[in-house]
């Protein structure tokens, strides 16, 4: 019976698939939400996907370069929501608000 | 049901249900919660996998700094409950919800191709990954990717400085009006 055998052997493909999904979500909330900060949030949801599906291909693999990377990503992301939030606070003090369409004319 | 495979699925399952409420959740409050629950339980993900250190890195960087900063700046704000939390438009929303859909079967190709890519036998057959990953992982960064770690190192700094500039100017969060 097959669909026991995807029930119970996880592999791969297993990690890869929610990876895709949890990547998928992120975007959706990129694409439909309005809030600035949700927006950010989606993105770190985007990176954690794809640092799931490095594990897995380190894992499976059996090569560690995979979990170096992740660390990287985790540095980078880090670093991105430290910049996000502080251009979001400036932008807030400026139109009192976080919602995306303010932000459509970016003059000084 | 084996114990591997019902720990990963009920982590899964809380990690594309948490994940989905932060997509859905209209205050921005739960969207950060659910996200912090997302991160935990990839990091358990990881833990199953192997990734000790990297678990231990998520829960800490994630799910500690990087939410309690988001919290934080939520509670600068004094966000009221949104009206318009989601885009106007059905018609835009449908190309964005097709667009996605697009996407989604892009990525399951995709992964199709690397499986069938992983299922090379000189691949499976490489060194499986030691049990004290952790070590490995610390010789491997310190060795040939120490200039990696190095920018990494020149990267925060920047983005110190940076971060501060812009939240210094004008007053920094007590601007007058």
């Amino acid at each position: 019976m097959p669909s026991s055998e995807i029930v119970n052997q996880i592999g791969l493909s297993h990690y890869l698939v929610l990876s895709a999904v949890l990547f998928m979500m992120g975007f959706l909330g990129v694409l439909l939400r309005r809030n600035v900060l949700v927006m950010m949030m989606c993105i770190e949801l985007m990176l954690n996907a794809v640092n799931l599906a490095f594990i897995a291909f380190s894992k499976f693999s059996g090569r560690i370069d995979g979990q170096i990377m992740v660390f990287f990503v985790m540095t980078i992301a880090a670093a991105e929501a430290a910049v996000g939030l502080a251009i979001i606070v400036s932008i807030f003090k400026r139109f009192r608000e976080v919602n995306i369409r303010f932000f459509e004319h970016l003059k000084g | 049901m084996t114990a591997d495979a019902f720990i990963f699925w009920f982590l899964s399952l809380v990690a594309v249900m948490s994940g989905l409420s932060v997509v859905m959740m209209a205050n921005p409050i739960y969207s950060a919660l659910s996200l912090a629950m997302t991160m935990v339980s990839l990091a358990a993900l990881f833990a199953t996998m192997g990734a000790y250190f990297i678990a231990g890195v998520q829960v800490i960087v994630y799910a500690g700094a990087v939410m309690v900063l988001f919290v934080i700046v939520l509670m600068l704000f004094d966000l009221r409950e949104e009206t318009k939390a989601f885009t106007r438009g059905q018609i835009s929303g449908a190309i964005k919800l097709a667009m996605v859909g697009f996407l989604a079967g892009l990525v399951v190709f995709v992964l199709t191709q690397g499986v069938k890519l992983m299922a090379a036998p000189d691949v499976v057959d490489a060194a499986k990954l030691p049990e004290d990953s952790s070590k490995a992982l610390g010789l491997i960064l310190f060795n040939r990717h120490v200039f990696g770690f190095e920018a990494l190192g020149v990267l925060l700094l920047v983005v110190a400085v940076g971060t501060v500039a812009l939240a210094r100017s004008k007053g920094g969060t007590h601007a007058k009006q």
